[in-house]
């Protein structure tokens, strides 16, 4: 019977969790469609009126037809596109001439990961240890310093600090390249391609992280200054537990909550990009795709990215809630 | 003893870290220019695809890799042909005869001929009027309406029949393709689907072999070249969103060549001893455009309409201040609708030009009827309305408007009693607002915007020209008289007729005055000095062919 007890509360919250997920994500895609077709602007007069030439009108409505644009927006575009989008077919690009949206977005997927999830992957490990640190350390010389120094980055604009790592390490000390993701004529997969890969990283990732570092700090050093004044921290030292044990078995965990809520939502942004960085260093990822989408009005492009960052954010949500109920058992009551 | 083994580790893991340290730093899948030969260039572009059939933007790289039959470059100079080596017109006016150069190859070794060129044309002409007309990439079937028939005599000898005397055959900017490449392709494919990969096969110095969307184009030199092999390995275009890292690009030895730069770029690396800057005269002009339509789409007042108002206005825009200030200098001051560059037709209309002249601006306005007649500081239309106009604006592909030339001209307008609110516009949503009427474009007051075409009498003539509404003609101004001019000097192939013509119809437009002329912005260019020689003394590269990567060579090479 106990075990029903527990295991119905639990069952039913994961249930809830998945349940809202998907509802969510439903309303993502059929926000998508709406969203861009709100915005002013005929991808057909922009494809073929960036001509010189004088584009009859006819051509222009022969256009919109090739593309299905003529139908109803209710119910004929919506369901179809409803109905792709569930088979995960985001359809064709207008502006990359009849390129498949997959394909466009799987092109440029490697490069965005490589790039925000690095980044990402240091700023957490970086900033979250600084933080934890100086939130134990608080008031100390440390505690300053770290966040000092995270505030400042914390509200620097990526796109001027990239410049300024462009200035420095690419045109003064000529250490790294300040553009592009490899050389032109590197074989791919091959240690010279990788290293050169890396090297082109190497700027853009620091930017990035730089960026991010600022806000793992602040909250998990927030996290972890409300952790140690809690009343079972006092407990812990009275029953004799040293500083280490002290940390390792109570405040770590405790103040990883919120800090595991920051990681996992930020999580979910890995795959939107990041578009001043990317336009800095002439990154070739999602967030270039999307502006370049959003200048053409190519509804099937803009469609497929934010359908994958609205999915990715959804998942990054889902993990948040299940590993809530991991950390804090209560949750799932 | 235990200690000392850790620390002898410790210190060889450093010592090898510290040595592939600068590897690492160092290593690159490819060496500079002076070493590989290899020419890097930089811009502010933005190819899609390697189809000349299909876009417009690809015109970098493709330039390199494909000739035109003649085109501006071969016109405008003497050493700088084309697919043909030579041509002529019949006393007809209509007949025009080609030689293509002689035992010309295209890049994969097959000949190159009369039959390519004629076979490019004709693949063009014979989709027209069809659903695929191939009417939406930079080789488009205008002009071809006028061609009665092309023929390849022989392999060296090419004959376009045009129906009216047209200058077409030689002003046009076709990129001649190989027959053996394209015949299979159908037109629907042409003009969207068919990507045409690298390696391309074309006639040109340099032919495409990589195109990484967003990255770059890597070029070899094309052994077949007509002119010889060119000097240098090859090139490579990189494509930037922003002119800031072409800049540091050229400072730090990673590029030779950039194009589309600043101002404050331009100036910071003219002080760079290592590096020339250049600024070339181009056919960009700079215009304000008042929406002229009456009806449906109209702007907030019918002073639009009125070319009083237009004119009055025209006395309220400073050109000479928009160079100095928005442009630091880089550009000429905006007259009528040719450009300097455009030799044979600019005039600097000095007999009719208007000059900046805030209170004549004020007198003519009151004259016209457009009187503050409340006194509170705004001026009302015939309709007893206070003046509140719209200026769009929004970015461009061409050189930018820098927003200081858009907060001049909306600040002379406030000095003459006409508040004017800006609003900036993404590239989509402009191009919605000057759509056609017919497509929901309209609703504005002022726009400014910028063209970028050629100096051929129907591109200098084409704002104003009725046909052109929705596509060029941002203010949406008709005027039969000018058509009938424009219709006369496109089938006008003597120059002096020509020039007369383009003459009235620019006089007629500036006295209507739909448009003001703002300026006629300069391109900023740069290269450094190390590593190639043979640029030339112009402009630094030709915006219209392949000039001068036809001819550099290495330093001492």
């Amino acid at each position: 019977m106990a075990s029903t007890g527990i295991g119905a509360p639990k069952s039913q919250h994961v249930g809830r969790i998945f349940l809202r997920a998907a509802v969510t994500l439903l309303m993502v895609a059929s926000l998508n469609f709406i969203l861009f077709r709100i915005i002013p602007g005929d991808p057909a007069a922009l494809l073929l009126g960036g001509a010189r030439t004088s584009v009859t009108a006819e051509q222009m409505e022969a256009q919109r037809q090739n593309w299905g644009l003529d139908r109803p927006l209710f119910p004929d575009q919506v369901v179809d596109y409803l109905s792709a989008s569930l088979h995960g077919d985001f359809g064709y690009s207008f502006k990359f001439r009849g390129r498949h949206v997959s394909d466009l977005i799987l092109e440029r997927l490697p490069a965005t990961v490589a790039l925000v999830g690095l980044a990402q992957f240091i700023a957490i490990l970086c900033g979250v240890m600084l933080g934890l640190y100086a939130g134990w350390r608080r008031g100390g010389a440390v505690d300053h310093i770290v966040t000092g120094a995270s505030l400042a980055l914390y509200s620097t604009p990526s796109f001027w600090l990239g410049m300024l790592l462009v200035v420095i390490f690419s045109t003064a000390l000529g250490w790294l390249p300040g553009y592009g993701a490899y050389s032109p004529g590197a074989i791919s997969g091959s240690l010279d391609w990788l290293i050169d890969y890396l090297r082109h990283l190497a700027l853009p990732v620091t930017a990035v992280t730089l960026g991010l570092i600022g806000q793992y700090v602040v909250v998990a050093r927030a996290a972890m200054s409300d952790v140690v004044t809690e009343d079972y921290m006092v407990t812990a030292r009275a029953k004799g537990l040293n500083r280490g044990q002290m940390l390792m078995r109570h405040a770590f965990r405790n103040a990883m909550l919120p800090v595991v809520t920051l990681i996992t939502l930020n999580l979910g942004y890995v795959v939107a990009g990041a578009i001043t960085v990317e336009a800095v260093f002439a990154w070739p990822g999602i967030g270039g795709l999307t502006v370049e989408a959003l200048n053409a009005r190519d509804y099937p492009v803009l469609q497929g990215i934010f359908l994958l960052l609205g999915a990715s954010i959804v998942v990054a949500n889902l993990v948040t809630d299940l590993a809530y109920g991991i950390l804090d058992p209560r949750v799932r009551q | 003893m235990n200690q000392w083994t850790l620390s002898r580790r410790v210190v060889m893991k450093a010592l090898l870290m510290g040595s592939a340290a600068p590897w690492v730093m160092r290593s690159s899948a490819f060496a500079s220019s002076c070493d590989d030969h290899i020419v890097r260039l930089g811009g502010t572009i933005f190819p899609d695809t390697m189809n000349p059939f299909a876009t417009w933007s690809s015109f970098w790289p493709q330039v390199f890799t494909y000739d035109c039959l003649v085109g501006p470059d071969a016109r405008r100079h003497e050493d700088r042909k084309g697919f043909a080596k030579l041509w002529s017109v019949a006393d007809d006016k209509l007949t025009w005869t080609f030689k293509i150069w002689p035992d010309m190859k295209w890049s994969d070794g097959q000949p190159a001929t009369a039959r390519d060129a004629a076979f490019t044309y004709k693949y063009l002409r014979d989709s027209i009027g069809k659903p695929d007309e191939l009417n939406v990439g930079w080789n488009n079937t205008d002009g071809l309406q006028n061609v009665e028939s092309i023929t390849a005599l022989d392999d060296e000898t090419l004959q376009i029949v045009t129906k009216v005397p047209t200058l077409w055959p030689i002003d046009n900017q076709t990129m001649i393709v190989p027959e053996h490449i394209w015949k299979d392709i159908s037109n629907a494919d042409a003009r969207s689907t068919f990507r045409n990969d690298p390696p391309l096969v074309g006639t040109g110095p340099m032919i495409v072999s990589e195109f990484q969307q967003d990255q770059f184009a890597s070029l070899t030199a094309n052994k077949y070249f007509r002119g010889g092999q060119p000097k240098t390995s090859g090139m490579i275009l990189h494509f930037f969103k922003s002119a800031d890292l072409i800049a540091q690009g050229l400072k730090s030895g990673d590029l030779d060549y950039g194009f589309y730069l600043t101002a404050a770029q331009w100036a910071d690396l003219s002080k760079d001893p290592g590096i020339v800057v250049n600024e070339s005269r181009i056919e960009q002009r700079d215009y304000l455009a008042f929406n002229t339509l009456s009806g449906k789409g109209a702007g907030s007042t019918k002073a639009l309409q009125d070319p009083a108002f237009r004119v009055a206005i025209g006395y309220a825009i400073d050109q000479k201040a928009i160079v100095e200030r928005a442009l630091r200098g880089h550009g000429d001051p905006g007259v009528g609708l040719v450009m300097p560059l455009a030799t044979d037709y600019y005039s600097d209309l000095s007999d009719i030009r208007r000059h900046f002249d805030l209170a004549e601006a004020g007198r003519r306005l009151d004259a016209a009827g457009y009187r503050d007649t409340n006194g509170d500081g705004v001026r009302e239309d015939r309709e007893g309305k206070s003046f509140q106009l719209e200026l769009i604006a929004g970015p461009s592909a061409n050189i930018e408007i820098p927003i200081a030339a858009v907060q001049l001209v909306a600040g002379w307008f406030e000095q003459i009693g006409i508040p004017v609110s800006v609003t900036q516009l993404d590239a989509g949503a402009l191009r919605a607002r000057w759509a056609a009427p017919e497509n929901g474009g309209g609703g504005w007051d002022l726009l400014i915007d910028n063209g970028w075409l050629g100096t051929r009498p129907r591109d200098l003539l084409i704002l104003g020209s009725s046909k052109a509404i929705g596509t060029n003609n941002g203010s949406f101004w008709t005027n039969e008289k000018f058509d009938k001019l424009l219709s006369e000097v496109e089938v006008t192939v003597d120059l002096k007729k020509s020039q007369q013509l383009v003459d009235q119809a620019v006089r007629l437009i500036y006295a209507e005055a739909p448009y003001i002329m703002l300026c006629y912005p300069t391109l900023l260019e740069a290269r450094r000095k190390d590593c190639f020689e043979g640029w030339g003394t112009q402009d630094l590269m030709s915006m219209w062919s392949y000039f001068p990567l036809d001819r550099l060579r290495p330093q001492n090479g």
